[in-house]
């Protein structure tokens, strides 16, 4: 191994190399971060926080101190077509005292101020870190605000310890199956639910364009754009679509046993899994007029957008991405989608893929990819420059990283601006690419830019 | 915290301690920071630092477990340490606790030691900080973790001529201009901490992880033996400050200053600079003190119009209100997140002063307060610009108040690592933002205001008429305004319109277009989720229409129905909530056919804001719905009125529409418009008040009135009103028609309505989306396949793995997704499936009607058993879709060439 410096023993089984070339069961992963390995994961409490949010007239008091509430408002690009109550952040701000003497009182009086001042559905509590600690009993709070007002008061018991981001995942499909089971199942419509979709710059208007197109009806969005009342709809759906499947399969799987409706995955990123994914759900609908819809739609679209993929295409083909997100199911499309653009995707990591995900990932890329879990900017540092990456597709964090070394950087993350699913999407993230990867910041940079000082 | 919500902090404006820690540790050089927590702190502290600065941030966690938590984190904290000295040899590292590892009582000092005592080689030096997020904000932590510095490390007194300089946190770029001022006077300083490399690095070939620059601790070991300290915070408490520290425990002078922000404050650091460097200001800086004064008196004028809203860490706004007070820019609000109850008696002198000046009556200082409190404060107060970090851009975004972001963090912006705001350069720089952003509005604006003001000959059709379009040039003459077309008369269109005007509702035909989704208020008789049944009664309306596509639907319509004389836009939503979507639709059929009448629909709200823009487009005829000219009965209809971005409920709603509408209908009539008044008649609420509402409106100057009956709406909170009848109906009608003209003609028309008022012809117009009622599967013919997969994707799944098969047809060249079969349910007896090598026998029972099998893998022996019942089996890797008509291909051809044996 030529990366000894970068890489901790502990972290070993969690990357992959050439020469290892594993089976695939090789990559350890899905297990807690190495203490002082500078994981780029953010903790339970945000994967709660970032599948429930989007529900744009439910209201979210953050149970704590004050930093779980500050770092998390209104930093995601989810868009609502209506109420905005969600991109505030309450919080009932913990201090010293309340450590000592409990902060249950708080929060009951904090719920109570909520509720006189809003009037709301649905209130979420998410208890951090030391609330189980400190004793804070907030099944009991929300029962008895339920009785109080006859409103849903649910608890989202997060705190950061209790292990990863997709745990947090867990306990928000948990809280939406509780909002979202009826006493009595209703009767089924024609409409279908979509999972997994957050409406980052618009994309679950995007997907729900293309299937009122082809003639689909929409009961509930999960969560992109969602309302309480819609939610509470969607055990009529004859059939869930799960998009993000890291967060979602597991709410998927619930309601398929509690409301008897079955799931099919689909993948709106890129031209092939928009097309395929938009057959699929046409085909499991079995409308035939919905099918013939999809196909004049998909030719349509197609039509449109590979011309104009085809321009970039010259300017793409044949770089090296490297890839380091969230999730499995977002590494995935992303290897796809450069494959499709010419490109080989070098590095690839996740921070919270799954086993199942990184056997896909190993038949997508070459041998010598490398396959991180997990990975630390020591990590990602050292793969990037070894691979010779031109591009890094990333969050937040890793951008700077990226531009140090000077390389090109898209931004697939919760902030995005513009939309990269569906069609139009891909083609703004060809768009994105080509501009990064081939602005002449790079070429000024190279031909004398860089000198150390 | 919040004013109105003691128990919750709404929006917080305060971030916690540990990012003031990770801040200051990031100006020590070679130094790593891990926080003693779970993983999430680190992250989202590195996150809200990466993108202000715009560097890479590296901070580590010991990543609490909850094996951790309840037996305590020394292990993890130890690996943590091991792991951070292995990945980045640092010199020094700093240990901040967080609020979970407080809570639980970790006594970090204890697990320093017992680390040094079992690494007995390791040189690094750690020092630990306590900084419970619940301690304090940022601006504590950041003082705190210098203290803890200086406190840690071993210090040299030998006495030496260098002075110590203790700064709050400043951006890169100040510490650079602080720098450069030191070495101006030609003084030797130990500057703490400096961020000016680390977190605005150069862009070079090697990049290095580990933090390269900053204050090295050899250099902070000499703090104790410096002349003195000048410490750059004035509102740090005594015994969290660094200065007092090396103060009390070494005997260093100290001085604090306020940020060298604005003329007084910067004069105290350079006075201060020349004493202790016995040299006389450099001309340099004395030109720099002399431009800024200049500048001073260029821009009063313009800065005596600001009234600015001032947030964040004590320091900073001490600093800059006393910046704005000196240049006559008033600030209205000067709040800071964190608790220091001492920032009210720094500034109260220098506010009281220039609010005397300029006839400012009110203001406030904030302390411990929330970004809704400055919110409300905001509007409340007038404030015209804000100044602060870039968690002001909510308030910006939703009130247009423009936003200075000068202070940490700034996520929205780029150059957080460059912001200039100290010495006179400094604060010459942050003038004139400020300056130019009240210069932009003055600018932008005083054309219109003053046209619309004072211009009164003719119609005012200067501003507002034209719908946008790209050309930057105007079109002086409009080619339609030359065919030979009569304008009709305002007395005409109303003879001509079918709603006001009985004879005509039989002969006339009116569109209604529905453009306008959104609403503005709550009326307790409507679900938002349909449309709005004040004007123009539910169904849900088809389809939201782009302008555009409004005026292609009114051209298609005009030409199907000749005697098409109105046109209104009355929902689903309220036309005014929605009013660039009205502009536009209207001024595009406007410039086709100047006939044509408008007729708009509102609940009155945003009247008096648009009214003479209606006017303007050419609106005859605006209905605006009344239900009640009483507070305190609009406050049982309304549930809430949203009006400036704030949401009103019970009579302050109620209060703020009956306000609206009345003085909105008052410009229409100014204007010439006919005003019909809508009333829902709410049995039990409004029933007996109705003509009270009338008599009302009438004073006004409205032409007609229509009292309508309740439409219960599913779902709503007058669904179970009691309606009033026909008869109760006309009975109030009698009455009202003694004050007004009463319409008994109306049909409630859907908000997409087209026709004569008694036929509704839209469905003809509507695209044609009815679906085939049967829901046929596609008919199992042609080949079948199972597959195995593990996301419904990709063929990726070893065949014995399959908890489900993905079944699909082919047929016609087509592969058509069947269903997912869950194997599980194909058990007929738990022991055969509980057995693993009957799990085969199992799958097999699940794909009796296939023809072929997919997977990636397979064993030998299934493989048999499967060909034996004549299914075929495909190893193979890719995509479902391919694979299955690959499969297929395989199986026609190989039943071809069977065929052509024979």
């Amino acid at each position: 191994m030529k990366n000894d410096a970068a890489i901790l023993p502990e972290r070993a089984k969690s990357i992959r190399f050439s020469e290892c070339s594993g089976d695939g069961s090789g990559i350890k992963c899905e297990s807690e971060s190495v203490s002082g390995a500078v994981s780029q994961r953010a903790c339970v409490y945000c994967g709660a926080r970032v599948v429930l949010n989007p529900i744009t007239d439910a209201f979210h008091i953050v149970h704590g101190p004050i930093g779980c509430a500050s770092y998390t408002w209104d930093i995601r690009g989810s868009l609502s077509s209506d109420e905005e109550g969600y991109r505030n952040s309450y919080s009932t701000d913990l201090r010293e005292t309340d450590v000592i003497f409990g902060g249950e009182k708080k929060l009951v009086a904090a719920v109570d101020e909520v509720v006189a001042m809003h009037a709301p559905k649905v209130i979420f509590i998410y208890a951090t870190c030391i609330v189980g600690v400190i004793g804070d009993d907030i099944d009991a709070v929300c029962r008895n605000a339920e009785a109080k007002y006859g409103i849903r008061v649910i608890a989202v018991k997060s705190p950061g310890f209790s292990g990863t981001k997709k745990t947090g995942y867990k306990m928000a499909c948990n809280a939406i199956m509780n909002l979202i089971t009826p006493e009595f199942l209703p009767a089924k419509t024609a409409g279908v639910n979509i999972l997994g979709d957050f409406n980052l710059a618009g994309e679950m208007w995007i997907i729900k364009n293309y299937l009122r197109r082809i003639g689909v009806e929409v009961v509930a969005n999960i969560t992109g754009d969602a309302k309480v009342e819609d939610l509470k709809q969607a055990p009529a759906a004859q059939l869930n679509l799960v998009q993000c499947a890291g967060s979602m399969t597991y709410l998927a799987k619930q309601m398929e046993e509690v409301f008897d409706i079955p799931f099919i995955k689909v993948s709106f990123f890129g031209v092939t899994d928009t097309s395929d994914s938009l057959m699929r759900i046409a085909y499991a609908v079995g409308d035939k007029e919905v099918i013939k819809r999809a196909k004049a739609f998909i030719e349509e679209e197609k039509n449109r957008v590979t011309p104009l993929l085809n321009k970039y295409r010259k300017n793409l083909e044949g770089k090296k991405a490297a890839i380091y997100v969230g999730g499995g199911f977002k590494a995935i499309s992303l290897i796809r989608q450069f494959h499709e653009f010419g490109m080989n995707t070098v590095m690839v990591g996740t921070q919270t893929g799954s086993k199942d995900d990184y056997e896909v990932i190993q038949h997508l890329v070459d041998e010598d990819a490398v396959i991180l879990d997990d990975a630390n900017p020591a990590e990602l540092e050292a793969f990037m420059k070894e691979m010779g990456a031109d591009i890094l597709v990333g969050g937040v964090k890793e951008r700077p990283l990226a531009y140090k070394l000077g390389v090109a950087f898209c931004d697939h993350n919760h902030e995005r601006k513009h939309p990269l699913a569906g069609y139009e999407g891909t083609l703004n993230f060809a768009s994105e690419i080509n501009l990064s990867m081939n602005s002449p910041v790079w070429e000024t940079i190279s031909q004398g830019g860089m000198k150390d000082v | 915290m919040s004013k109105n919500l003691v128990n919750l902090n709404v929006n917080p404006c305060k971030m916690c301690m540990p990012m003031g820690t990770a801040n200051a540790f990031y100006g020590i050089q070679k130094c790593m920071n891990i926080l003693h927590g779970s993983q999430g702190c680190s992250t989202y502290i590195r996150r809200h630092m990466a993108t202000h600065y715009n560097e890479p941030v590296d901070i580590a966690s010991s990543s609490l477990t909850e094996e951790g938590t309840v037996y305590g984190g020394e292990k993890n904290l130890i690996i943590g340490l091991e792991n951070l000295i292995k990945l980045y040899q640092p010199e020094v590292i700093g240990v901040s606790t967080t609020c979970l590892a407080e809570t639980i009582g970790e006594d970090i000092e204890y697990i320093i030691k017992n680390f040094y005592a079992s690494h007995p080689d390791e040189t690094v030096k750690i020092i630990p900080v306590k900084s419970a997020g619940y301690g304090g904000t940022q601006f504590e932590g950041f003082t705190k973790a210098l203290r803890a510095i200086v406190a840690h490390v071993d210090m040299d007194q030998t006495k030496h001529d260098k002075i110590n300089i203790i700064t709050t946190m400043i951006s890169p770029a100040d510490t650079r201009y602080l720098i450069d001022l030191l070495d101006q006077f030609g003084l030797e300083y130990i500057l703490l901490p400096d961020l000016s490399e680390n977190l605005d690095g150069v862009h070079q070939s090697s990049y290095y992880r580990l933090p390269m620059h900053g204050t090295p601790i050899s250099e902070v070991q000499k703090m104790a033996g410096a002349r003195a300290t000048i410490e750059i915070s004035d509102t740090i408490k005594p015994d969290e400050s660094p200065g007092v520290y090396l103060y009390e425990n070494y005997g260093v002078p100290y001085k604090r200053l306020n940020l060298p922000m604005g003329l007084r404050d910067t004069d105290a650091l350079i006075d201060l600079l020349a004493e202790l460097s016995k040299k006389t200001i450099p001309e340099k800086i004395a030109k720099e003190r002399g431009r800024y004064l200049d500048g001073m008196v260029d821009s009063h004028k313009y800065n005596a119009l600001g009234r600015i809203a001032i947030f964040g860490e004590p320091d900073f706004v001490v600093s800059a209100v006393r910046l704005c007070c000196e240049n006559g820019v008033m600030p209205v609000i000067a709040a800071t997140g964190s608790n220091c109850p001492q920032l009210k008696e720094k500034i109260a002198a220098e506010l009281s002063k220039l609010a005397d000046v300029l006839f400012v009556d009110n203001y406030v200082i904030l302390n411990d307060v929330d970004f809704e409190t400055i919110e409300a404060e905001a509007l409340r107060l007038g404030a015209n610009l804000m100044l602060g970090n870039s968690d002001g851009r909510r308030i910006e975004e939703k009130h247009g108040i423009p936003l200075i972001r000068c202070a940490f963090p700034i996520h929205d912006r780029i150059g957080g690592q460059r912001v200039r705001t100290l010495g006179y350069e400094g604060s010459q720089i942050l003038l004139d933002q400020i300056t130019n952003t009240i210069l932009k509005a003055v600018e932008g604006g005083f054309r219109e205001t003053l046209y619309n003001t004072y211009y009164n000959e003719g119609p005012k059709s200067k501003y507002g008429l034209e719908p946008e379009t790209d050309s930057p040039m105007k079109v002086l003459e409009n080619p339609k305004s030359t065919t030979n077309t009569t304008i009709m008369t305002i007395e005409e269109k109303t003879a001509n319109h079918p709603c006001y005007s009985c004879g005509s509702a039989q002969k006339n035909a009116r569109m209604h277009l529905p453009i306008a989704p959104q609403c503005n208020i709550q009326c307790n008789y409507c679900v938002r989720k349909f449309d709005c049944p004040n004007e123009s009664r539910p169904g849900v309306t088809t389809d939201i229409l782009s302008p555009e596509a409004a005026f292609e639907k009114y051209k298609l319509v005009k030409e199907k129905v000749p005697n098409l004389t109105v046109v209104g836009i009355a929902g689903p939503g309220d036309a005014l909530a929605n009013f660039e979507e009205t502009r536009k639709t209207l001024a595009l059929i406007h410039e086709d056919d100047p006939n044509v009448t408008f007729c708009v629909s509102t609940n009155g709200l945003m009247l008096p804001y648009y009214a003479k823009e209606l006017a303007k487009l050419g609106v005859s005829h605006v209905t605006v719905t009344v239900n009640a000219v009483d507070p305190a009965i609009g406050a049982k209809i309304y549930k809430h009125v949203d009006f400036m971005g704030n949401r009103y409920h019970g009579e302050a709603g109620a209060s703020i529409l009956l306000a609206n509408q009345l003085s909105g209908i008052r410009l229409l009539i100014d204007e010439g418009v006919i005003v019909k008044i809508n009333t829902v008649t709410l049995m039990g609420i409004n029933d007996t008040h109705i003509e009270e509402v009338v008599k009302t409106v009438k004073a006004l100057g409205c032409f007609i009135s229509n009292v309508m009956p309740l439409i219960p709406v599913k779902g709503s909170a007058f669904e179970g009103l009691q309606i009033a009848t026909n008869h109760e109906i006309n009975a109030i009608r009698d009455k009202c028609g003694v004050h007004l003209k009463q319409m008994y003609h109306c049909k409630q028309c859907r908000a997409d309505a087209i026709g004569k008022l008694d036929s509704d012809i839209s469905l003809d117009f509507r695209e044609n989306e009815a679906k085939t009622a049967e829901m046929v599967l596609a008919a199992p013919k042609g080949l079948r396949f199972a597959i195995t997969s593990k996301g419904g994707m990709l063929v990726d799944q070893h065949f014995g793995q399959a908890a489900e098969l993905y079944i699909y047809d082919y047929l016609d060249d087509e592969v058509q997704f069947k269903e997912k079969r869950v194997i599980s349910k194909y058990c007929t007896g738990a022991e055969e499936c509980d057995e693993k090598e009957d799990k085969i026998g199992t799958i097999l029972k699940a794909l009796t009607d296939c023809d072929g099998a997919i997977t990636m893998r397979i064993g030998d022996l299934p493989t048999k058993r499967l060909e034996s019942k004549g299914i075929k089996v495909f190893s193979t890797y890719d995509r479902i879709e391919d694979a299955v008509k690959t499969a297929a291909q395989e199986i026609l051809k190989s039943e071809l060439s069977t065929a052509g044996n024979f």
